[in-house]
């Protein structure tokens, strides 16, 4: 087996009789043991031979030739290669590499047969072959050759399952597979792989795949690893393959949408396939250092991506086995180097260029309520400059003391106030406060504070304050310390409650200071103290306060004081105590001729038009309304400013890519390094490939030329990588295996006529993704059955030869997803940020930086649990185990094939996660309730909802006995068969007997963890 | 899997199913395959074929990294002549225009700053050690030291990534990864590579680790290092759910086993002899961690060797146990990553309260796998992602300072397997700011570390995006042959 193996290194076992290709049977082992030293880097090239090229091998130096076509005797590579003197031998012992001796055997026998060369095939444009062919043309040729034959046809069950796994990610129901098999006419199987091509889940389980190319994922991925808005591009990607947008449309949006005339939202959205890289923030990390390895990071993916090649290498040096100078990939690196997204992102989730997307809905409720709240404003300040006003200041006696109530903050933030969390986003404004429009929500298990300073309108502590303010615990995760302090012309003060929590900010505080407990979670609650509990004086002003939170999540509203003010020294009644105390310099919500009269102060020389206007100004937004009028009209604009700000926070945006105004100038970086600039270069392609056209033949190349390029019908790589990639999403191995290396080093293809074949047709077909997928699902390659057979299974263990249909593992969101479905748990709510749903505790806590915004995990409830994995939140630092057990990549790179291992820890995690046990719960409530009434009846039930088939009669025996025990125990032990069907967070039904539901559910738990069940068959 | 393995497997399951023709009762089978089948065939973790390279000195090791960067100054690298020295500017000579990070580039000033702390000669080899560590100085004739590891990277992301998987862009596989990856393990009833990420100060403000630390990147996820944790399931998903117990559990799996069975003459998969085989390890595993993790059968004097913390979940003193205990049942890598080793200002007291919490515990590991016959057969390994500057951060007096990172020379060490007690490598200057003599890049020591272990960096590569790719990259490395026994 090990023999076969290595045989099948390079592609598949060939009949021993095939005249010898240089492609197929030479390259590889030239590019594995030779090239480092005699390939395409001049730098390293040893003996100034190169074997690359047929001109480098025939080449005569003092009187040698290392290829002599059809001459061993005269080939010194021969004679080097069969020496026995260890100075004398190639390879060298020091390069650590041998040749076998069938390696030998086969360059023998290319040079006996004229050692004639060929150009790298993936470098040749795809060749479209004359004549009718089918992708089973294809394979059973090949099969024939190799005196092999196509398995039969699977059975209907399987099929359906097969292609409802590959298109929607999920398992057929009952139904669907019930409808299939009753359908006896003439494309049956057509119709029901079309059924699945139009289905939305369809372009879900695509963008699956195509995330882990476009290394897609919700945090920035280094240092702080914080969380960003980038979700809209996910569901971009989901929309353009349910819409079947042509491949050659999906690849030019993603890479240059901002450069097409007039570009929509959509293709805007789409250049976040290349803002998907990971980004720092760290503090003393240099930007210029970051700014240079995005680019290098960029040009890598897309080279990989529509190139098929690792381009990594020529970073620092010539490409060692492909034909890529360091100059050519600077080439390709300067379309990206003048991105303007800076080096550092800033740890926010809103990193520029970053596009707002609002749904039309949401566009339209934004812009009327901006209206409203301009005209409310403006009817206000029209209002407030026909207000005569006497300053309680300049008033003859003094004026009585009056009864206040000022609201601090409710729905908005205090005019003037700057507004800073711990997160670092924006306020987490939430709908449903407690006493009209919206909250400030706060969530961090470790610590959060919303602090507002520098308030443009001061409040006056007034005599005997009462303070209060209205919160609300989360009911799942409360908050353990909740405390505010006031910022005030002499000092800070603070009230809290609840209890100290150990390690935060909040957990050292003086017990003078507590004001009591935490009230109860899950309602709104009013907490108060006055102004003695803090020792506040009458008089003091306020200029900002801080709302802080430890362990959990809180939500905070309606912050108020009562007391009674004295007229003249009230910020809020008399106009000059106001401008006397009101420190602000830069109060950008005056207007701009005001400003500066306002900064200076109260001064005899002030222009009396401007203070005029300042006296309206401070009628109308700063001063307690003094009229009834005027009280209404605020009150309105009050309103219109919350509306406006919470129709403006519903919009999310995403990062979109663009280039600075000015272009950078791009060098070559002498050995990778960032700081060590060599020649400059200009945006161009690699030689070896057809030339670019540019739109503007004297202009700069631009991204779109470079799309443009990839896509045009001269270029090689593009359709080959695309089908490539595809096949192995059907099929489980592409065929070029090394689906993100079409180069040298990467294996050669199976079946390279097909993929040629495919290629054209594809490119020709107008790149319609949907037609091709359909292609190979219809083939009957696809359709054949997998079993196989020892013989087989030792001749072709990886199937390379399709001589059976596919079988493998299914991936971690589909294994997810379908224990969901089943149970009938899932949620399919499309789009949105991640949820955050089931997670073991300590994945995030242990590795997260003190101040990341993703280091506590709080788990959303309700239907958030349930949505499909695609729509998780995906942490890179520290992915969900549901992901990273099952081999998702981390996303910290491209990724274009993943593993497919097989170990305990899955074992371990099928069986118990509280996803996967709570599904079979679940799961058991629906086959005790719609199964039938016999126990053999409710098995067959459970088989065909998972399997899609019904069990054989040893199955039901063997699963009947096993249910019989389980039934047995829980009978005996019902507070354990309580505590079975307790198992998370969705209430088990009141209605069915607990042993029995407990039973079932190992039951399910079994069924579930089938090998079957997690392999599509 | 290993094809080399699966074809093992596959060989005896095949016997094994033709012989008995699949008509055994469950149990049996289930045992059989489980057990029996597997005992007889192959180990769970076998090495690639052909490793190691030669006979290792070392079967395990265990990597202490304290993360954030250790100040080498302030505990192994005595510069006595420093004291003369401080407050006063770092000539330009010394640091020769060397970049220094962000966070200090606009000082005015680059005051140094002698280490507060007093050293003293310790062991037959008499190596000067700080007093902050009193445990760790008692067995430095155990220990090599190196004093002039450089890295490539000056910030916490990168630099935890490069000595790590020998890169600073992420992707790599972890040295934890690469050596399970090429050696297997022992044990077949627990992972080949475990990683412990310990509690750390409250007072620190810890840097962050990375899950990359320990990843496969792009080897088989098979190798990626399995965390032990503190908090819930030791082991992710080790528990059965609520109401469930092992008996229950077996009788799941007896179920599993026959119907897998069956599936495999269906089919003919030998994936599926696989999925039989792992079923049956998580089972085994459901045993062997609970019994790995009940410290009851450790002596009080062991427990009083490792120090009070050793009853505390998630503490370093319990993880160094703990490592122990993995090593002794077979277990090939263990990593401690103890986190909150940044001293930016404030070093002196922090640095305390780090070492403090680290010192008995590496001391007694020592020392335990010592008086265990274990020290021979295991590599223990400590140090960080970088040192720090002898410059202060921020304000310096005499008994208050900080560090800024350092990447061009600092302090690791190496014990036990295969290496040389009491030996010191490499000189830095009298600023500690650069090596003068024998400098060791990162990459030679990772070439150390697989030596020790019969590996030669040279020959250990997989290939992955055209290339075969090296732990220790595509740098000429070499190994440190002074500290070798």
């Amino acid at each position: 087996m090990r023999v076969l193996i290595l045989a099948l290194a390079s592609g598949v076992a060939f009949a021993a009789d095939r005249p010898l290709s240089f492609n197929r049977d030479i390259r590889p082992i030239l590019s594995d043991k030779c090239f480092a030293c005699h390939g395409f880097d001049a730098k390293h090239r040893e003996a100034d031979l190169r074997l690359d090229t047929a001109e480098g091998a025939y080449a005569k130096t003092d009187g040698v030739q290392a290829i002599v076509p059809s001459d061993l005797a005269k080939s010194e590579a021969w004679l080097r290669i069969i020496a026995t003197d260890k100075d004398e031998v190639m390879p060298p012992p020091k390069s650590h590499k041998t040749l076998t001796a069938a390696e030998k055997a086969t360059i023998k026998r290319w040079i006996e047969q004229g050692a004639k060369y060929q150009k790298h095939w993936a470098f040749e444009a795809a060749v479209k072959m004359a004549g009718k062919h089918s992708i089973d043309s294809f394979i059973a040729g090949r099969l024939k050759d190799e005196g092999l034959a196509m398995s039969p046809e699977a059975d209907r069950e399987t099929l359906i399952r097969r292609v409802s796994f590959a298109l929607t990610g999920l398992p057929p129901t009952i139904r669907e597979v019930d409808d299939f098999l009753g359908d006896e006419g003439a494309g049956a199987y057509e119709r029901m792989v079309d059924r699945h091509l139009a289905s939305p889940r369809f372009g879900e389980e695509m963008t699956r795949h195509w995330l882990d190319v476009a290394r897609y994922a919700d945090t920035h991925g280094l240092h702080l690893d914080n969380e960003r808005q980038m979700w809209a591009y996910r569901d971009w990607v989901v929309r353009a393959f349910n819409d079947n947008l042509p491949f050659d449309q999906f690849t030019t949006w993603q890479l240059a949408g901002d450069l097409l005339p007039n570009p929509t939202r959509d293709q805007l959205i789409a250049t976040g396939f290349n803002r998907c890289n990971v980004t720092t923030s760290e503090g003393g990390a240099i930007a210029e250092e970051f700014v240079y390895r995005y680019a290098v990071e960029r040009t890598a993916t897309t080279v990989e991506t529509w190139m098929g090649l690792t381009a990594g290498c020529a970073v620092c040096h010539d490409h060692k086995f492909d034909p890529l100078t360091t100059k050519e990939f600077y080439s390709l690196y300067s379309f990206f180097y003048s991105a303007a997204d800076p080096g550092m992102d800033g740890n926010i989730d809103t990193t520029a260029p970053f596009l707002d997307v609002p749904r039309a809905s949401q566009q339209a409720a934004l812009e009327k309520a901006a209206r409203r709240e301009a005209d409310a404003l403006k009817q206000l300040d029209a209002l407030a400059a026909n207000t005569t006003y006497a300053d309680p200041a300049e008033a003859q006696s003094p004026l009585a003391r009056q009864t206040v109530r000022d609201v601090i903050f409710d729905d908005v933030w205090p005019i003037g106030g700057d507004a800073k969390n711990t997160s670092r986003n924006a306020t987490d404004w939430t709908s449903g406060g407690h006493s009209s429009r919206r909250a400030v929500r706060q969530r961090n298990s470790f610590y959060h504070e919303d602090s507002i300073t520098g308030m443009l309108a001061p409040v006056t502590v007034p005599a005997q304050a009462q303070f209060e303010v209205w919160v609300r615990l989360d009911a799942h995760d409360p908050a353990k310390a909740l405390a505010l302090a006031l910022d005030t012309i002499g000092g800070r003060k603070r009230a809290w409650w609840g209890e100290t929590v150990a390690d935060t900010p909040l957990g050292a505080l003086p017990a003078k200071e507590k004001r009591g407990p935490l009230p109860k979670p899950g309602a709104w609650a009013r907490l108060a103290f006055s102004a003695d509990d803090l020792g506040l004086q009458e008089g003091q002003r306020i200029t900002g306060f801080d709302l802080q939170e430890a362990g959990g999540i809180v939500w905070w509203d309606a912050f108020s004081v009562t007391g009674e003010s004295d007229p003249a020294t009230d910020t809020l009644t008399s106009f000059s105590a106001w401008w006397k105390a009101a420190a602000k310099k830069d109060a950008t919500e005056l207007p701009a001729e005001l400003r500066k009269v306002f900064a200076a102060g109260p001064l005899p020389d002030a222009v009396p038009d401007q203070v005029a206007g300042l006296h309206a100004f401070y009628l109308a937004r700063i001063a307690r309304p003094v009229n009834a009028d005027l009280a209404k009209q605020r009150d309105a604009w009050m309103r219109a400013q919350a509306d406006k700000e919470a129709a403006d926070t519903a919009i999310v945006g995403t990062f979109v890519f663009r280039d600075l105004d000015q272009p950078r100038d791009s060098f070559v970086m002498v050995r990778g390094q960032y700081d060590k600039p060599g020649d400059k270069v200009e945006p161009a392609t690699p030689a070896i490939f057809p030339a670019l056209k540019k739109a503007k033949p004297d202009a700069r190349a631009t991204r779109l030329d470079l799309a443009n390029w990839f896509i045009s019908p001269e270029h090689p790589t593009a359709a080959r990588v695309t089908v490539n990639r595809l096949w192995q999403q059907f099929f489980g191995t592409g065929l070029v295996k090394t689906s993100n290396d079409f180069g040298s080093q990467g294996e050669m293809p199976s079946h390279p006529e097909l993929l040629d074949w495919l290629a054209v047709n594809f490119r020709e077909g107008g790149w319609d993704v949907k037609a091709l997928v359909r292609l190979m699902i219809t083939s009957a390659t696809f359709r054949q059955s997998s079993v196989v057979s020892a013989d087989a299974q030792k001749r072709d263990p990886e199937n390379r030869l399709y001589a059976r249909g596919p079988r493998f593992r299914l991936d971690a969101e589909q294994l997810r997803d379908n224990a969901l479905f089943v149970s009938g748990l899932i949620n399919l709510e499309m789009g949105g940020r991640g949820a955050l749903i089931y997670q073991p505790p300590n994945i995030w806590e242990p590795v997260g930086f003190g101040n990341s915004n993703t280091r506590y995990y709080l788990q959303d409830h309700g239907p958030a649990l349930y949505r499909r994995s695609l729509y998780t939140f995906f942490k890179r630092t520290a992915p969900s185990p549901f992901m990273s057990n099952f081999d998702a990549p981390n996303r910290e790179q491209s990724c274009a094939r993943r593993e497919r291992s097989n170990t305990p820890l899955q074992a371990l995690q099928l069986m118990n996660d509280v996803q996967h046990f709570e599904a079979a719960r679940a799961f058991a409530e629906q086959v005790v309730l719609k199964g039938g009434s016999t126990s053999a009846e409710r098995i067959a039930y459970a088989y065909r909802n998972v399997l899609a088939r019904p069990p054989t009669t040893e199955e039901v025996a063997i699963v009947q006995q096993t249910f019989e025990h389980h039934l047995a125990r829980y009978t005996k032990d019902t507070a354990a068969a309580k505590k079975v069907i307790g198992n998370g967070e969705s209430t088990p039904r009141a209605d069915l007997p607990a042993p029995e539901v407990a039973a079932w559910t190992l039951v399910a738990n079994l069924i579930l963890n089938l090998d079957e069940t997690v392999t599509r068959n | 899997m290993d094809p080399l393995f699966e074809h093992q497997l596959l060989q005896t399951r095949r016997q094994f199913f033709g012989q008995s023709g699949l008509r055994l009762g469950g149990v049996a089978l289930a045992s059989m395959l489980g057990e029996r089948a597997l005992a007889a065939s192959a180990r769970v973790h076998p090495p690639l074929p052909g490793f190691p390279h030669f006979a290792p000195k070392a079967k395990s090791i265990i990597y202490l990294h304290m993360n954030g960067g250790p100040s080498q100054l302030d505990m192994w690298d005595y510069k006595p002549q420093l004291a003369a020295q401080f407050d006063k500017d770092l000539p330009d000579s010394v640091r020769q225009g060397q970049r220094i990070t962000g966070m200090t580039s606009d000082q005015a000033r680059f005051p140094v700053a002698p280490s507060m702390f007093k050293f003293a000669q310790h062991g037959r080899c008499g190596r000067w050690v700080s007093e902050l560590l009193p445990h760790t100085a008692q067995i430095v004739d155990d220990i090599a030291l190196v004093k002039t590891v450089h890295t490539n990277a000056i910030n916490h992301d990168p630099a935890c990534t490069f000595v790590m998987t020998g890169s600073e862009v992420p992707g790599k596989p972890s040295i934890g990864s690469w050596l399970a990856y090429g050696l297997g393990s022992e044990s077949n009833d627990l992972p080949a590579f475990v990683v412990l990420t310990p509690t750390f100060p409250a007072a620190s403000q810890a840097q962050a680790l990375f899950t990359r630390m320990w990843s496969n990147g792009f080897l088989p996820g098979k190798f990626a290092g399995v965390a032990l944790r503190s908090g819930g399931d030791p082991v992710l998903y080790i528990q059965n759910p609520a109401g469930v117990e092992a008996s229950d559990r077996r009788t799941m799996l007896d179920a599993l086993g026959k119907l897998n069975a069956r599936g495999f003459e269906k089919f003919g998969d030998p994936e599926i002899q696989t999925r039989i085989a792992q079923y049956e390890m998580a089972f085994r595993m459901q045993r062997s961690v609970p019994e790995l993790t009940d410290l009851g059968s450790e002596s009080p004097a062991t427990l009083e060797m490792y120090g009070p913390d050793v009853n505390r979940p998630g503490s370093f003193t319990q993880s160094a146990l703990l490592a122990r205990r993995l090593i002794e049942r077979g277990t090939r890598v263990v990593q401690i990553l103890h986190r909150g080793w940044d001293q930016h200002n404030n070093l002196p007291k922090l640095l305390r309260g780090q070492i403090e919490e680290t010192d008995q515990a590496t001391a007694a590991l020592v020392k335990d796998l010592k008086q265990r016959g274990l020290l021979d057969s295991t590599l223990v390994v400590w140090g960080g992602e970088f040192g720090r500057t002898v410059y202060s951060q921020g304000k310096l007096t005499a008994d208050n300072y900080g560090r800024d990172h350092h990447p061009r020379n600092f302090c690791m060490w190496m014990a036990g397997g295969g290496i040389k007690g009491g030996v010191s490598y490499g000189e830095t200057d009298d600023f500690s700011y650069s090596p003068i003599e024998n400098p060791v890049h990162l990459n030679d020591f990772n070439a150390t570390i697989l030596h020790c272990l019969g590996i030669d960096h040279e020959r250990f590569s997989f290939k992955f995006q055209g290339l075969d790719q090296r732990l220790t990259g595509v740098e000429k490395q070499r190994v440190i042959k002074p500290v070798l026994a």
